[in-house]
């Protein structure tokens, strides 16, 4: 198992961080021979050095009936034959899926951390929003000012209307009184001047008056005639 | 020297030297064991997917106090699959066929259910003796049949995992040749 790598115990233990796994795994011949084997057996034996070995030991082992050939033997032929045809087959998918799901659980964590980015941008954004609404506050609150004031200018002039309007009402009757207190004086007074002279008219002034009037007439009478 | 059907199942020695406990180790070694990394290689991450897999089949239907299972449970099932399917393999000896190894998995977990169920609900598990809706005069009768059935389960449950990989592993070397 290892944790940590450290070789052959020569430096101290670092748990942490922990070293990144290698790209590749440890290069193997035929699935099965590490080809630190071949490199090993190089210098001594050369290129063939290895198979020679391989070839010489099964020998061995089967002149010697030490591995013997029986029913097993066969069947430990076939299973194998399947068993390289189904890595060789599906080999390729299975490290995609195995591939595939390192990725899921990388990208779950990295959305996580993506989704905060993203919240806090937003909330940046309408923070910033939040600013410039309050700058603008200013002009709103300018003329709504003005506004108000307006307002109470109108009103100030309402009121001012109202109550040149009762004092003139309130004028206007007195006029009216004044004008109507001379009128009657003055009908009083004239009606007190007829009755007077109606009554200072005595019977004899009265037949005077009415003889020069005929006299008048006739005289008027003459020169009318003259004229038609 | 020749081979009879029956001589995969016995058990292997190698000059006289046991190998029974190399063949019950060795299909531990296949699983390499998880470090503590998150993101690992390829088979540490397959071998975690399997695990979950089969965690979350045993655990979803139980409380969560049923829970603590798991651990042994979840280990139980892959060894024992592990072990008989390698024993398909020719040149491989399957421990599951011997008797032994069965009943010494079968006997304490057996046991444990037992003794589980009579510490923490004594009355609900002594009331497992008698199925509902028996007529009364049949009730001494049916305990004392479900007290035999209820020790003889080990042993039944021993016996059945022998016998069911003997069987089949048997019958597969027959079909086969």
């Amino acid at each position: 198992v290892l944790h940590t790598t450290r070789a052959l115990h020569t430096a101290q233990q670092r748990l942490a961080p922990l070293p990144p796994l290698p790209e590749k795994g440890g290069e193997v011949r035929y699935g099965l021979i590490p080809e630190e084997f071949f490199q090993f057996l190089y210098p001594k034996t050369g290129v063939t050095g290895p198979y020679m070995l391989g070839t010489g030991l099964l020998l061995y082992f089967l002149s010697k009936e030490i591995y013997v050939i029986n029913h097993e033997t066969v069947a430990a032929a076939c299973i194998l034959s399947v068993i390289i045809y189904g890595i060789k087959k599906y080999g390729s998918d299975v490290a995609a899926f195995a591939d595939k799901l390192n990725e899921e659980k990388v990208a779950k964590a990295l959305s996580v951390k993506n989704e905060a980015i993203k919240d806090l941008e937003t909330a940046i954004e309408q923070e910033k929003k939040e600013q410039w609404r309050v700058e603008g506050c200013k002009y709103l609150f300018d003329s709504k000012r003005n506004n108000v004031a307006m307002l109470l200018e109108t009103n100030y002039r309402e009121r001012l209307l109202t109550v040149y309007n009762e004092v003139k009402k309130r004028l206007d009757y007195q006029v009216a009184m004044q004008n109507l207190k001379r009128q009657k004086e003055q009908d009083h007074m004239i009606q007190w001047v007829e009755r007077n002279v109606a009554q200072s008219i005595t019977p004899q002034q009265q037949k005077e008056s009415i003889a020069k009037c005929i006299l008048d007439l006739k005289a008027l009478s003459k020169t009318a005639q003259a004229a038609v | 020297m020749n081979l009879s059907f029956f001589d995969q199942f016995t058990s292997p020695y190698l000059l006289g030297i046991p190998l029974i406990l190399l063949s019950v180790l060795f299909p531990t070694l296949l699983f390499p064991t998880p470090n503590n990394r998150w993101v690992t290689n390829r088979l540490s991450t397959l071998q975690l997917w399997l695990l979950n897999l089969i965690t979350k089949q045993l655990m979803i239907p139980l409380s969560k106090k049923g829970h603590k299972w798991a651990l042994i449970l979840t280990s139980l099932m892959i060894l024992l699959l592990t072990i008989n399917l390698l024993g398909l393999l020719p040149y491989m000896f399957t421990p599951t066929t011997q008797l032994s190894m069965n009943m010494a998995l079968a006997f304490p977990l057996w046991l444990a259910t037992l003794l589980t169920g009579l510490r923490n609900q004594p009355t609900t598990s002594l009331g497992h003796l008698l199925p509902e809706g028996t007529p009364t005069p049949l009730i001494p009768a049916l305990i004392m049949i479900e007290t035999a059935s209820l020790l003889i389960r080990s042993l039944a449950l021993g016996v059945r995992l022998t016998a069911n990989l003997t069987a089949g592993h048997l019958l597969i070397q027959l079909i086969s040749t």
